[in-house]
This record gives C-alpha cells, structure tokens and sequence, in this order.
C-alpha cells in the first residue's frame, strides 16, 4: 500500500516512540529541576533601600552578633528587623569616626538618619518567606534547640546583600526534622557563624553528625513531624 | 482475496442453491432466530442466515465506512449536547468549590463516589467478555467482545474523573498518585484510597491495550480497503471540508496508521494470537482485582455498613452484574439499528447474558443477605441500626424508640428500589420466554442499571449520613449540579459509544469467521438438497461444524 504512506514512513514508529520517551523524560527533567522552590526562591535578592544593610561588614568584619539587631529571636517566633532607632544608636551624627574620615560613607548612610528625622521605619524587604499556611519559623525554638543560624540562612557574615541561601520547602523542613543531627550545634555558638563553618563543609559532616546526636539526646531534643506542629 | 480462496458459502449463493443475503427469515418456534438451539448434540450457530466471510467483511465494515443510517446524527447530537454538561459542571465546581454538591459535613462522599463505582463496575464485563471467557474458550463472546470492550474503556473514563474532581482542589488532584515533590508530601502508602488510583488505571491501560491490540487486523482490513477504493476510483464519501482529502484518503491514512503496519503475514498472526492470549492473562486477575479494591475504600474504614468483610467478592458479583446489564441496553438498540446485526448478535448471546444477569443477580442478592445475617450474629449495635434504622424500614414499619419517637429509615425508599431492580427483576429470567423476549431483557437490564446505581447510593449515603452521634444526622439532598454531573457523565458514555459505532470496528472480524462453520477444516459446502437452509445448520446439523 505504498500510495498510503511514503517508505520513509517505516522509521516513524522509532522515531515516535523515541520521541515520545525523549518528551517525557525532557519533561519530568524540567519539571523536576524547575518546579521546586530550590530553584525559583534559592538566591532571591530583593533591593533593599538604601543598598541594603551590609551584613558582611557589620556581622563578618565587626563581628556584630546577630542578637545586637535580631533582639527576639531568643524569645519570639519572628526574628525581628531593628527599628530604625537601632541603627541610629550608631550611625547618629558623628558618631562613628569613619564619617569624618569619608564623605562617601556618611552619604550611604543618610538616608537612617533621614528616617530617623521623619521618624518613619526604613521599609526592609522580606527575604525569608514561608507559604501563608504554615506557622511563623519559630526561631526561638531552634536557637533554644542549638541549630545554628548558618543552617538556614548560610553564612550571612559572609553577604553584602542578604540572599536566600536554602529552599525553605517542606521538604528542606522534613529533612531537617528527621535527621536533626545534621545542624546541632554548640549552644554559645548558634549566632556565631564563623565558628562553625568549618563544622558544616562537607568533610566534616561525620564528625557534626556524632556531635549533633550526641546534643540530642542531652538535649531532650524531639523534632515535632506532625502536620500540626508547622500548620495550622 | 476471493479470487484465490474461492468463498464456498459465497459459490453457493451465486450457484443459487444458499438463500439471498437478506431474505427475511421466519421465526422458527422451536429455534427462535435458529440459534436457540435445544438439542446438547448441537452446537448453537453464531452467526446466523448462512453468512459468507465476504458478508461479514462487508458488514462489519460498511458500519465503519457508510454509518449506521439517517438516525446517527441527530442521536449523536442529542447526547453530545448531554455530554457537554459534563465539563460545563466540572468548570462550575472547579471555580466555585466543592460546596456546589449536596455534600454536608457528615455526607461528604455521596453522587460522586456513587458515580465513580457505578462506572468502574460498568467496565467490569467488558474484561470478563475479553479476558474471562477467552480464556475459557466461550466461543459465543467473539460478537460482543468488541463493544463490550469499548464500553469498559468508556465507562473508566467516566469514573476516573469523578474522584479527580471530588477532591475540591482539582489543581491539587496530580497529588492522588506518589510524585516526587518539594514538599515530600506523599499519599498513604497504607490507604486504599491509594491502591484505587493504581488499581483503575492499570485496568484502564490494560483494557486499553486490549481493545486496540484487538482492532489492529481489523484496522488493517479498513485501510487496505479504503486504498483499493481509491485506486479503483469508487470511493465512499466526497472530498471532505476543511481538509481537502477525500473521505478514504483521510480513512486510508488513519486506519493505516491505527493498523500499526499490519499485513495479515502468518508471523503477524502468530505474534498476534499469543499477545492476546498474554493480555487475556493479565486482564484476568484484573476483573477481580479492580473491583475488590474499589471496595476496600470501604471495607477498610470502621464505619458501620462499610466495615464488612464480604464486600471485595460482592461487589466484583455486582460489578459483572452491572456491566453486563450494560452491554445489553447498548447492543439491543444496536441489533435493531444496524443492518444485519442480528445474524451476529443472536437471541443465543442475548439469552446466555441474561443468565449471567441471572446468576450473578443471585450472588448480590445472596450478598445483601449475608450483611443482614452478619449484622445480627455480630450482635454489633451500630451495624444492626444501619442497615434497620438507616437502610430497611420504611416509615409504615417504624419502631417506636427509647425516646418514644418512631424510628424509620429515611432512605428506605432507595434501598427497596435496589433490592426490587437487582434481586427481585432478574428472577423473571428464570422463564425461558422471558429469556427469550428482546423487551423483557431490555427492561430488566434497564431495572438492574438503576439498581446498581441505587446499590453505591445506598451503601456509601446511608452509612454515612448517621454517625455515633445523633448530633451528626445530616440527610443528603442532591443538588442540580450533582444531578446534571452524572447525567453529563451518561451523555460522555453514550457519546464515546456512538462514536465507536461510526468509526471503530464493532466486531473482531477474523474472530468472527473463526467460528463460522466455513472455518472449519472438515466444512462441506451444503448439499444441493434444494429447500431453504440448505447449509442445514439447524435442521441437519452438521457436528464437525463448530
């Protein structure tokens, strides 16, 4: 029946089921490495106002502790952003000696103490976010618990602009809560971020595990997997 | 084909000594339409009115190539005018939300997990057609195989939406099968629930592959008969619009790619014949299995009138039930709409169906016994009220409670419907006249489809619509979207089927010529006795024949 179908026709079944399996794992592939929030939410950097508050160089090169701004976060479920009076208890008109060193620095800062003046909050963006029905991160509860704040927010010492480093999925959430050894800590050095990120590098993950299962038995430590614990 | 096998039935008639193609046939008292026959030394003709091979090719595809006739179209716009209530109501639930149903929170499963089972179990006889009686060697389902097959697939994918869209979220629904995702959420391996979406959709790609598998020679014989038209220059149909190709060229090329390459070469035949038997295999344990698990949904769970262990076996017995009394209400309109069919179809296919209407009937009804039975040896409370106070007695009846109210079951009513449609009805088939009489098997099958559906509506609503609280008593009243939901999922059916009649072919033919007498190697051509029926099937039997 040639007049039906062309001879090169005969290779249509090959490529048709060659295709068909080619289109599907092109698409589990994509869906699988796009449809996660590890690859649409890991590495959001909104723009702050005013170019942001350095963390880099306040919590890396003046080794700032977290707590000096993130005042509740031992005491609430939110760890919260300062109010402008706080960095005001600083950047306060000559203060700080670098301003009489360089006008470039006292220009960056203006705009706290504008703030300041209008008495209006400077409005931070948010980066960290969770889905609307999941509870607030208590952070409280992990810092009582010795994670360390590296485990979830990656070294911000280390960030000029603060990014999210991890995916914040449920399953990011799972992973941790079934195998909390991984990010047990000292209890002194939760907030102390350069202390132990030797510990978290990849060589040393046996020797965090072994630490961090031994925290968790001294510390009565129960990581909640029901769905009541983060959800309403 | 013809001119190299000479057609001894097709020599006969044009030698004058086999009667014409459609001369009308006497109905003979002892015989029915000739395929009623009593005699145990007899084999029962198949296909009736000493048909040719070449008839049979022609009729089977003249279906597919000519139609049906002048009622096709108008029906076929009725129903999908019925069919597109289906998505209309769909797209209303899905913007609205679940609340468009007559759920409440002590009924929240009720017309659409009703509906869901009744269509999976419509399905069931078309496997048991396919897979159960092949394997037995039950040469008279080679004529229903087909349809039936065709309406399993149909009716699974009627059912398979409904508990895609009763999840109230239907943008969630991809969540009903274990997909990896970024929530690590995954279903509960552990629920029945879970094994149900597995459970319908292997049945539905095993049916699948059976109908289609089965379709191939079929396929083949269509397009090679499309291209021959088209070479000859006497084709069927005009130059369709929009397309520009002329109705074979279109049927040439879509037959010819449904028909996978397929040139009736023995090897292909050979492959053929084992695949069927391998799917035949498989499809097996599916008829059991498939249903079983539907009703673990409900067997599993500790509600009164859903805890009980008979339920995989009775509702597999009403799932067979059921189908069947589907597959009658579809090929009895058939045999009287499409030329011919009746010498396929024959009172003898009808007649054994009804006694499978018959006999599975026994079985639910002995079902429903043995839940009455088991509620009162079991000498559990909650299950004796559920099938006293919330099933069986009707207001007539009350009893008078602690409380001194009367205490009735406020869906009586749907429970004696089903027990008259699936219990009571089919005991007519018991009298061969009724076994016998075209409306009477309509009517009863018409009676046990409503029966059926009654049977999920009683089990699923009024177990529910009670729990251990007098507090939790809520009634469930349908709403119209509910209503027009399942009348939309009976419009999709009936759309789908007709579509299958146009365009599909109905029949397995070369199953079909297996079990004329001409197949057989030790056939002779009838003997020029002269008379009519001179192929002398049911006045001188031939027993080689088959």
């Amino acid at each position: 029946m040639s007049t039906i179908f062309p001879k090169w026709t005969n290779g249509l079944p090959t490529m048709i089921a060659g295709g068909t399996v080619g289109t599907l794992a092109l698409v589990v592939g994509v869906v699988w490495y796009t449809f996660t929030p590890a690859y649409w939410a890991v590495g959001y950097m909104p723009k702050q106002p005013g170019g942001g508050f350095n963390h880099q160089i306040h919590a890396g090169k003046l080794g700032m502790d977290c707590r000096y701004c993130h005042t509740h976060v031992e005491s609430s479920s939110e760890a919260n952003i300062p109010s402008v009076k706080t960095c005001f208890g600083c950047h306060a008109e000559g203060k700080l000696q670098v301003y009489n060193d360089s006008d470039a620095h006292k220009g960056k800062t203006a705009f706290i103490r504008e703030a300041y003046a209008e008495d209006q909050p400077i409005e931070w963006r948010r980066v960290h976010k969770v889905a609307d029905y999941v509870r607030n991160f208590p952070h409280h509860a992990h810092v009582a618990a010795g994670v360390s704040c590296l485990s979830c927010h990656g070294n911000i010492a280390r960030m000029p602009e603060v990014w999210q480093e991890e995916s914040l999925s449920m399953g990011w959430c799972l992973d941790c809560h079934r195998n909390p050894e991984k990010n047990l800590v000292p209890k002194d050095q939760v907030t102390r971020l350069f202390d132990v990120e030797d510990l978290f590098k990849a060589e040393n993950e046996a020797k965090r595990i072994d630490n961090g299962k031994k925290f968790y038995e001294e510390r009565r430590l129960a990581a909640p997997e029901n769905c009541g614990a983060c959800h309403y | 084909m013809s001119s190299l096998n000479p057609d001894q039935a097709t020599a006969a008639r044009l030698a004058g000594l086999a009667q014409a193609p459609d001369a009308p046939r006497a109905w003979d008292p002892a015989t029915g339409d000739g395929s009623l026959v009593e005699d145990p030394a007899v084999r029962a003709p198949l296909v009736l009115g000493n048909r040719s091979f070449n008839w049979v090719t022609e009729t089977v595809c003249g279906y597919a190539e000519k139609g049906p006739g002048k009622w096709f179209w108008p029906t076929f716009f009725l129903t999908s005018q019925i069919a597109a209530l289906m998505p209309l109501m769909i797209l209303y639930l899905a913007i609205t939300g679940v609340g468009v149903w007559g759920l409440n929170n002590q009924v929240d499963w009720a017309w659409d997990i009703t509906n869901f089972v009744f269509w999976i179990g419509i399905g069931h006889a078309g496997t048991l057609i396919s897979a159960i009686l092949c394997l037995l060697k039950q040469k008279w389902r080679t004529s229903i195989n087909r349809a039936a097959e065709a309406m399993t697939i149909f009716a699974v994918i009627c059912a398979a939406t409904f508990p895609g869209i009763h999840v109230g979220r239907i943008w969630m629904a991809w969540m009903l099968f274990p997909i990896p995702n970024a929530n690590a959420i995954w279903p509960n391996f552990k629920s029945p629930l879970l094994w149900d979406v597995f459970a319908v959709s292997t049945y539905g790609t095993v049916s699948a592959l059976f109908w289609f598998m089965g379709m191939v020679p079929d396929f083949a014989t269509l397009r090679d008969r499309a291209a021959k038209r088209i070479m000859t220059g006497r084709q069927i149909g005009g130059t369709l619009p929009l397309i520009g190709k002329t109705a074979d060229e279109v049927r040439a090329f879509a037959y010819g790619l449904a028909s996978l390459g397929w040139r009736f070469s023995s090897r292909h035949w050979l492959n053929y014949e084992k695949a069927y038997l391998m799917l035949a295999g498989i499809s097996t344990p599916l008829v059991l299995s498939v249903h079983s698990i539907v009703s673990f949904d409900f067997a599993t769970s500790i509600l009164p009138g859903w805890h009980t262990t008979i339920f995989p076996p009775y509702f597999v017995a009403g799932a067979i039930f059921g189908g069947f009394a589907m597959v009658l209400m579809l090929l009895i309109p058939s045999r009287e709409l499409f030329p011919g069919m009746k010498d396929l179809i024959t009172m003898r296919h009808l007649e054994n169906m009804a006694k499978i209407i018959l006999v599975t009937g026994y079985m639910v009804g002995f079902a429903y016994a043995m839940e009455f039975f088991v509620a009162w040896y079991s000498g559990n409370a909650y299950e004796r009220d559920v099938f006293l106070f919330n099933r069986v007695l009707p207001p007539f009846l009350a009893v008078e409670g602690l409380d001194g109210q009367l205490k009735y079951a406020p869906y009586w009513w749907a429970y004696w419907a089903m027990i008259f449609c699936n219990v009571v009805s089919p005991q007519v088939f018991w009298f061969k006249a009724c076994r016998q009489s075209i409306p009477v098997i309509f009517t009863v099958a018409f009676l046990v489809t409503i029966g059926m559906w009654f049977e999920r509506f009683v089990i699923i609503v009024t177990s529910l619509h009670r729990a251990f609280l007098p507090g939790e008593w809520h009634m469930f009243y349908p709403s119209l979207v509910d209503i027009l939901t399942f009348v939309g999922s009976c419009g999709t059916f009936l759309t789908l089927y007709l579509l299958f009649c146009r365009f599909l072919p109905q029949f397995a033919m070369s199953e079909i010529k297996n079990v004329m007498p001409q197949a057989s190697p030790h056939y002779r051509p009838p003997a020029s006795t002269g008379g009519a029926g001179p192929s002398g099937v049911h006045h001188a039997p031939n027993k080689e024949g088959v």
